[in-house]
């Protein structure tokens, strides 16, 4: 369980971890935008080639993200079997008896694949470069203007971070029941059905006792301390949006405008691809 | 078959930027049936070593000799199970891992686990339950109603109906009144003494080591800094000082005696000692 990395904050000094996370997740939408938008596959090339040096800059292994990716295949493996019989479009690529395989289901396929792996890039970059905590302050900050339109923007935000902050403690706390149950004979891998149901039990009930123990104690903390969730609060950690922060965010805006100008027609990528070997040439 | 360790080094999660080096080239040996306190402050490495012991944790380096078991950083241990049975290892705190729903299931859930019949189970439960005072009146209920001092009890007993040879405590008196820790420890020397249990304590308290144990080892950021009798420990009141420890009662009372002219032996180590040494220096002035 110590290889669990999706959100798990990666403590490298680079220049994406010191930007304002709420610059961050403002970018990780606007490219999520920019994945689903069905544009052909030229953005596709441009969204790849900006997600790879994200994870260059941010110092992150692509083996982090294979590694996050791996409980997906099965589910792409599936995605593929579906479209192969159900899209119908296209020309015919393997005929087999009555049963043909068309173009567009590959590229259907092929599509969601590339946004999968794009979403779990730019999602494993952003967990990866900001502290949970601060991921929290941003989202409060965001979500602040919904106030209007009631939205508990800090009720949401303290969930979350309570949440976030608990991930380790019952992992870590899952980590000692299982050593516990280890040394009174419990085999989490081998042993009959029966002797597995045994041992997922052993685990569970003394994880559930414990979370609910320990939730218990935290509302007690809290309300000693008079906590009252809709008081105005300060804050020890300040957010401010620095230069750079502006810039991330209009180049990930960009991002998101090509795919949609291609969508709705004003951008023609062949045009972009001449113009910019056009460019090159005049360079040389 | 003492428990010896080889240059025994332990990192967490290595290869990763949270690595951490908890045993540092570690060699120790431990005698068989020895009761045995293991010291130092927290984070020094203490919980790292005893869970090699059952194998919960195996070494990055080194090797560890448990018994008639070998366990080397190389080669992945085949059945833990008997190493299991043989070294029953006591948690911190370990009335969280209580989870069936009566006290005689919980604690036959171990010997159950090692392959005891049923039978076998219930008699030994029955008998450790009573070994750490809860009486059968206690048999069929809940585990989660008892108070904390009696969970511990029954998570204690839990391990012990397994019978293993070795029996490995990580501060198995952490937050429990004195009454309940003494009697906890009596118990532990009653194991080690009538029952020849080979016992490793990890502990904070020094009054329990002074009053239980034989042997100390004390471990200082991932090393061993010292191993040696009880008696030769609290003797060396530099390292004591040194350790940030402070000494039991006796100890202290001891050493100021001596500051103030006594001469005492090293073996002074109970108030009744103290109080006869005292009483013939005193005739000897009269």
């Amino acid at each position: 369980m110590n290889n669990f990395t999706l959100g798990s904050y990666m403590p490298y000094d680079s220049l994406i971890h010191r930007l304002d996370p709420r610059a961050k997740i403002m970018g990780m939408i606007f490219f999520m935008v920019a994945i689903f938008i069905p544009a052909g596959y030229f953005p596709y090339i441009i969204l790849g080639v900006v997600a790879l040096v994200l994870l260059l800059i941010a110092h992150l292994k692509l083996r982090s993200v294979w590694k996050s990716m791996k409980p997906m295949l099965l589910m792409m493996v599936f995605l593929l079997v579906i479209n192969l019989l159900v899209v119908r479009t296209g020309y015919v690529v393997v005929k087999l008896g009555d049963f043909a395989i068309y173009s567009d289901a590959l590229a259907q396929t092929f599509y969601i694949a590339v946004r999968l792996v794009l979403m779990i890039m730019i999602t494993t970059t952003l967990t990866a470069t900001t502290k949970p905590l601060d991921l929290t302050l941003g989202i409060e900050d965001l979500l602040t203007p919904f106030k209007v339109l009631h939205v508990p923007a800090h009720e949401i935000a303290m969930m979350i971070s309570i949440a976030l902050r608990f991930i380790p403690t019952l992992i870590e706390e899952t980590q000692r029941i299982m050593k516990a149950q280890a040394s009174r004979g419990v085999d989490m891998e081998e042993g009959k059905l029966k002797e597995k149901i045994m041992a997922v039990l052993s685990l569970i009930v003394p994880l559930f006792v414990s979370a609910f123990q320990r939730a218990e104690d935290l509302a007690n903390a809290m309300e000693a301390r008079g906590y009252i969730p809709e008081r105005k609060r300060t804050r020890y950690k300040q957010l401010k949006m620095a230069g750079r922060d502006w810039i991330m965010l209009g180049c990930s805006f960009l991002l998101m405008a090509v795919p949609i100008l291609i969508a709705m027609g004003y951008l023609d990528p062949l045009r972009i691809g001449s113009l910019f070997l056009e460019g090159v040439g005049y360079a040389l | 078959m003492p428990i010896r360790y080889e240059g025994l080094t332990h990192i967490y999660q290595e290869g990763t930027p949270f690595s951490y080096l908890a045993l540092d080239d570690v060699s120790l040996e431990i005698k068989e049936g020895a009761f045995t306190a293991i010291i130092g402050e927290t984070g020094s490495g203490k919980t790292t070593l005893v869970q090699h012991l059952n194998a919960l944790l195996l070494p990055s380096k080194g090797k560890l000799q448990v018994l008639d078991r070998l366990i080397t950083a190389d080669q992945k241990p085949k059945q833990l199970k008997s190493l299991r049975k043989q070294v029953g290892l006591v948690f911190q705190f370990p009335e969280y891992q209580l989870f069936e729903e009566t006290i005689l299931k919980d604690v036959c859930f171990g010997p159950k686990n090692f392959g005891a019949t049923e039978e076998e189970a219930r008699d030994m439960a029955v008998k450790m339950l009573k070994l750490v005072g809860l009486d059968e009146s206690y048999l069929d209920q809940s585990p989660f109603e008892l108070s904390g001092g009696q969970k511990r009890r029954v998570a204690i007993a839990g391990i012990l109906a397994m019978d293993p040879q070795v029996l490995v405590l990580d501060e198995p008196t952490a937050g429990l009144d004195p009454q309940g820790a003494k009697e906890m420890m009596d118990l532990f020397v009653e194991l080690n003494k009538t029952y020849h249990k080979t016992v490793l304590i990890v502990t904070h308290d020094m009054e329990h080591v002074l009053h239980s144990c034989d042997e100390v080892v004390v471990v200082a950021k991932g090393k061993i800094k010292k191993q040696c009798d009880v008696t030769t420990f609290f003797e060396d009141v530099e390292l004591l000082k040194q350790l940030r420890i402070d000494p039991p009662a006796v100890i202290k009372m001891r050493e100021a005696l001596r500051e103030r002219g006594f001469s005492l032996g090293k073996d002074m180590l109970s108030i009744e000692a103290l109080a006869k040494a005292i009483q013939s220096e005193v005739q000897k002035h009269e």
